[in-house]
């Protein structure tokens, strides 16, 4: 399934935050490159430098310096943007944040239709959509609540089937099983491994989460804003194959 | 005393028999205030907007003409226009001093400010989330902007009311651009204004009370928005 062609590739992506003395290094000289339908876990302790990498790759931040490029087009140059980045992030580009962030006076299925509706899918169609997904994520139930109303982790899930909704190429989340169950969590990664394979899609997850390892094909390693490692998942384990 | 009591009854029985004047000055305060406030509401929420969610050059000194204006008393407003509007001023050729149209361009300059003013004061009070959210789905800037009017309406709402409130009740421009012409510009304030001069309690009494009853409907429009809202 992990073709040979780039979905999304880093070279060099460095990321500072304010200036002067207040200068903090998010990433320092990040280089990778994710295949199209690859699933890929991004481990590292807290303070890291996952976020930072997640909201460059997902054009939230701009890099300070280095490239990104998404499928063969150039999309940053240093902090310079050479596409339209909102035209990307709304068509391309599925994102869970690590803090959900629903829209408080939507309930969960128009918080999902939402981003459905962005991108001009008929309010009729959108619906469907957005309760299938729902029903997937198994919090179809509080499908008319508002945000509210939802625990921390039918938040999270919400905020999943949001980012999945338009068939984004790239997922990318930030530690989304934090709030779950052992149960739940496991659901959540092996849906994420099932919109690889049902339409090839590439997903980066960063987690914590230790036991749900094996659906990954690869896992990279941070460490002090550095990838200090990169393996090959193990191939034996029986989700890992497709 | 017996003079002011007369005058009471007279204007009581002014308001119970439908006076025709009455009606007429109140009618057309309604209608001048009304449209004033829809061309108001139209430009200076999506320029409220705009000055809230976008970072531009010079937005600083649009801000502080727009508190200047909302500082501004209505008769400086009114001066403005009225040279403006006369004949010999850049709209001149319009035509439009001494007409309900002239006061509607004034009551528009002095509303607009104030829609837009608390437009901003609404906007930037929202949870940071909805904003984020916007970014993150990559909406374009109408969609960000409906989304934006559909969270802070309550507020929105409330800053429409208080321009309308602001319109019905001023007395300067409307006196200036209109001309207090009886039958054709004559509003409740520039009538009131006027008979009070006469010495003639019984009319203006009689649109005191309207335009009392017009700010306790306004406000209690206002306390049911807030109560919505909570
Ligand atoms: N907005 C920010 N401003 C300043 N420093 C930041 C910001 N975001 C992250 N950092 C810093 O960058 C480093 C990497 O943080 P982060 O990417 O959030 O790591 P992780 O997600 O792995 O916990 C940390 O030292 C953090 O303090
Ligand atoms: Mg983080």
């Amino acid at each position: 399934m992990t073709g040979s062609a780039s979905a999304i590739q880093g070279q060099s992506l460095t990321k500072i935050y304010g200036s002067g003395n207040a200068e903090v290094t998010g990433m320092e000289d990040v280089t990778f490159s994710l295949s199209i339908g690859e699933v890929v876990a991004l481990l590292g302790p807290s303070g890291s430098g996952k976020s930072t990498l997640l909201t460059i790759m997902g054009l939230i931040n701009a890099p300070t310096s280095g490239k990104l490029l998404i499928g063969e087009a150039l999309v940053t140059d240093g902090p310079v943007a050479k596409v339209n980045l909102r035209v990307y992030r709304r068509k391309f580009i599925g994102y869970v944040l690590q803090k959900t962030n629903l829209i408080p006076f939507l309930t969960a299925v128009e918080n999902v239709q939402l981003a459905l509706e962005i991108n001009d899918i008929p309010c009729r169609a959108a619906r469907n959509r957005a309760m299938e997904l729902l029903e997937s994520l198994d919090v179809v139930h509080r499908s008319g609540n508002l945000p509210y109303m939802l625990s921390g982790g039918e938040q999270q899930r919400v905020a999943i089937a949001r980012a999945l909704a338009n068939k984004p190429m790239l997922v990318l989340a930030d530690e989304p099983t934090a709030a779950l169950d052992s149960v739940r969590g496991r659901q959540v990664m092996e849906l994420f491994r099932t919109v690889a394979r049902e339409y090839g899609a590439t997903v980066m997850v960063a987690t914590h989460d230790h036991r749900s390892l094996d659906i990954f094909d690869r896992i990279l390693e941070m460490e002090d804003g550095r990838l200090v490692s990169q393996k090959q998942a193990n191939k034996d384990s029986p989700i890992g194959q497709d | 005393m017996q003079f002011l009591l007369d005058s009471f009854h007279k204007a009581f029985l002014l308001l119970l028999h439908l006076d025709s004047e009455v009606f007429q000055i109140v009618w057309l305060s309604i209608t001048v205030s009304f449209w004033s406030t829809i061309f108001s509401a139209s430009v200076g929420l999506p320029v409220g907007a705009l000055l809230a969610l976008k970072d531009f050059k010079g937005k600083s000194v649009i801000l502080l003409l727009l508190n200047t204006t909302m500082a501004a008393p209505t008769v400086v407003i009114g001066l403005f226009c009225y040279v403006l509007l006369s004949r010999v001023g850049p709209l001149g050729s319009l035509g439009l001093l001494f007409t309900p149209s002239g006061m509607v361009f004034g009551l528009f300059i002095l509303a607009t400010p104030i829609a837009a003013n608390l437009t901003v004061a609404a906007i930037e009070s929202l949870d940071k989330r909805l904003m984020l959210t916007c970014e993150l789905l990559g909406a374009s800037p109408a969609q960000q902007f409906w989304l934006v009017i559909k969270e802070a309406r309550f507020a929105v709402m409330a800053a429409v009311v208080i321009a309308f409130g602001r319109i019905i009740s001023e007395l300067g421009i409307a006196m200036m651009l209109g001309g207090n012409i009886r039958g054709f510009t004559r509003t409740m304030t520039t009538a009131i204004a006027l008979e009070t001069s006469k010495g003639e309690f019984e009319l203006g009494l009689a649109l005191g009370f309207v335009l009392m009853a017009v700010a306790l409907f306004i406000n209690g429009l206002l306390f049911l928005v807030q109560k919505e809202r909570s």
